[in-house]
């Protein structure tokens, strides 16, 4: 892995010539220096591409914390530049009405994860190391779900709860990321709990284990990561549900964040310093995670794909 | 009996048991009567009426629900052509750069994006896109360009394509990793051997990169197809399929349908169109994904 930074053609080139300089003659110095002078100029071309890159990838936000400190006359004498003072009270503003999104977003993950995990890493440990008849037919049955976009059944569930008289609650804010989060997590764990080494399950038994002492004692804390993941991807998936809590939730204070915002915007749609405060208060969770979780963040987003679980 | 009770061996299916219950009655049983109800006046609470194939029919005469799928059509085309060129860009950029922290720095940076709410996103446009006080009028004015500035969503002939430019530069998301990811796990060797042989770097691009995570690209391209599929939360949030239908997408028709127009069995029709056209695609990946791991072995 560490030859990779010299795999591109140009570094290649500068590197052998920098090597076989002692031995040449000033001459052919000056040629390799000039070589490497133009490849230290394509790596400055390079990042300056990129920086652009991020710069306008990043361009929304970094407006959004300017002007989420300012009034809106500040913000229309100088749309761009940060102007003193800094209006904070914008943040106390937006998270007066923010908050109870929070609230809810939080719970609703919570009550999530731990649902989905209850289901799916039970049911992976079974699918993954027992025998019975019929287990590819009901894992099959697992699987195909993951095909199912949620929008497809959107209408069906929401009348599915319209009669269960869930509306309005938070708990059928998390049905479906309980649903989502275990078939995910089934497939995922199932995969990954397959690859453990046969013999520790084989000790085990012969100290006396049996299933569910295994599935505490073993499968659960080597499977630590996957979990991650998974309770990761739930955070996400809740967090950025919109049109589920949309739909399903008329009370303002049963809103999840994502749907509260657009409640919110339209309440603060002329000032620009609270609306942009409530925006970037509602970004911090999920860029904490990122943060500090970027790994498992990353494999959550590609454990997502239909089918990558076999790979 | 030995032999059967390792067969079935009851644990294993009480087991099981939670889980299938939750997905019996909050997966299947739902996606099993939107496609019951679709063939009937579907009037939840009340009895409802068989009609057959009436909303099916009705559907084919919907000028909206296929203006919508032409929407669709021009997202999906702009979104694996355009909204792709800039990854790729960005991920042939990244891993030119020498030293491995840049690498690193680079790619944390360039999808930095996808970590802020899709919500937060899509409205930090819409107020960029804002006609009198955004961000993109006030730059055009303020260098001169004044006669480009547009009513961005407000008007029919640009409003998709300010939809479409949401989250510029498209850099932030799942193709810029997977091309990423693809040409780090090229063997260098073919690299250097291509620069030995004097391949410059658009002809490497062209005879080497693409061919080689061509498996890649062909799975982007039907999870595109079937994300596509699903659109609609940027145009609800901004336009609301307006303005004059010009953002219309099959999502918002189908809850149109259901919450104001309250023809649920209308919408049950339009939703099992939509999963079975998902379906059709996924089955269509299932095959590409096992045709590629035979064509990709001989390398």
């Amino acid at each position: 892995m560490s030859v990779r930074s010299e795999s591109s053609p140009r570094s290649l080139s500068g590197a052998r010539h920098r090597a076989t300089r002692p031995a040449t003659f000033a001459s052919r110095s000056s040629g390799a220096e000039r070589r490497r002078r133009r490849h230290r100029r394509t790596q400055l071309v390079i990042q300056l591409v990129l920086g652009l890159l991020v710069f306008v990838g990043l361009f929304p936000f970094l407006f959004m914390l300017i002007t989420s400190f300012k009034t809106n006359q500040q913000y229309y004498e100088s749309w761009w530049l940060p102007t003193l003072p800094l209006h904070v009270e914008n943040y106390a503003r937006a998270w007066n009405q923010i908050q109870p999104y929070f609230v809810t977003s939080i719970t609703v993950a919570a009550i999530s994860i731990l649902g989905s995990l209850a289901l799916c890493t039970i049911a992976a440990f079974v699918f993954a190391r027992y025998a019975f008849v019929g287990r590819k037919v009901l894992f099959g049955l697992v699987a195909a779900l993951l095909m199912v976009p949620g929008i497809a059944s959107l209408i069906p569930m929401f009348v599915l709860m319209r009669d269960l008289g869930l509306l309005n609650t938070r708990i059928v804010l998390a049905i479906p990321h309980i649903v989502g989060g275990a078939v995910l997590g089934t497939l995922l764990l199932k995969t990954f709990v397959e690859q453990i080494p046969q013999e520790l399950f084989d000790a085990a038994r012969v100290d006396g284990a049996g299933g569910p002492r295994m599935f505490v004692s073993i499968m659960l804390p080597l499977s630590l990561p996957v979990v991650g993941t998974i309770a990761l991807v739930t955070v996400i998936g809740v967090w950025n549900d919109f049109f589920w809590p949309l739909l399903t939730v008329t009370e303002n204070h049963l809103r999840t964040v994502s749907a509260g915002l657009q409640f919110f915007q339209t309440q603060n749609a002329t000032e620009y310093g609270p609306l942009f405060a409530g925006y970037a208060i509602a970004s911090i969770p999920l860029l904490l995670l990122f943060v500090f979780l970027s790994k498992y963040f990353l494999a959550g987003l590609q454990g997502g794909l239909p089918g990558a679980g076999t790979r | 009996m030995r032999t059967w009770r390792k067969r079935f061996p009851w644990y294993a299916y009480v087991a099981l048991l939670p889980l299938f219950a939750t997905l019996a009655v909050f997966a299947y049983y739902p996606a099993a009567s939107g496609i019951w109800f679709s063939f009937y006046e579907w009037r939840p609470g009340f009895e409802s009426v068989f009609i057959g194939l009436d909303n099916y029919r009705t559907m084919l005469t919907d000028d909206l629900w296929w203006k919508s799928f032409r929407n669709l059509g021009i997202i999906f085309a702009f979104g694996v052509t355009i909204a792709w060129a800039l990854p790729l860009l960005a991920a042939e950029l990244v891993i030119s750069l020498d030293s491995k922290r840049a690498q690193f720095i680079f790619r944390t940076l360039l999808i930095a994006p996808m970590a802020f709410p899709g919500v937060v996103t899509a409205l930090l446009w819409g107020a960029m896109y804002e006609p009198n006080n955004g961000v993109i009028n006030r730059v055009l004015r303020s260098v001169g360009l004044e006669t480009l500035a547009q009513n961005w969503l407000g008007d029919p002939r640009y409003a998709l394509l300010s939809l479409l430019f949401i989250g510029f530069p498209f850099v932030a998301g799942l193709p810029f990793l997977v091309f990423l990811s693809a040409l780090q796990n090229v063997p260098s060797e073919i690299f250097e051997a291509a620069a030995l042989d004097g391949c410059g770097r658009l002809r490497r691009l062209w005879v080497i990169d693409l061919p080689l995570m061509a498996s890649q690209i062909k799975l982007l391209v039907f999870l595109a197809t079937i994300s596509v599929l699903q659109y609609g939360f940027a145009a609800y949030l901004l336009t609301g399929g307006g303005p004059d239908n010009a953002t219309q997408v099959p999502v918002l028709r189908m809850l149109g349908v259901a919450f104001q127009g309250s023809d649920w069995g209308y919408a049950a029709a339009l939703s099992t169109t939509l999963f079975v056209m998902t379906i059709a695609l996924s089955i269509v990946i299932v095959y590409v994904r096992r045709e590629d791991r035979t064509d990709v072995r001989p390398l």
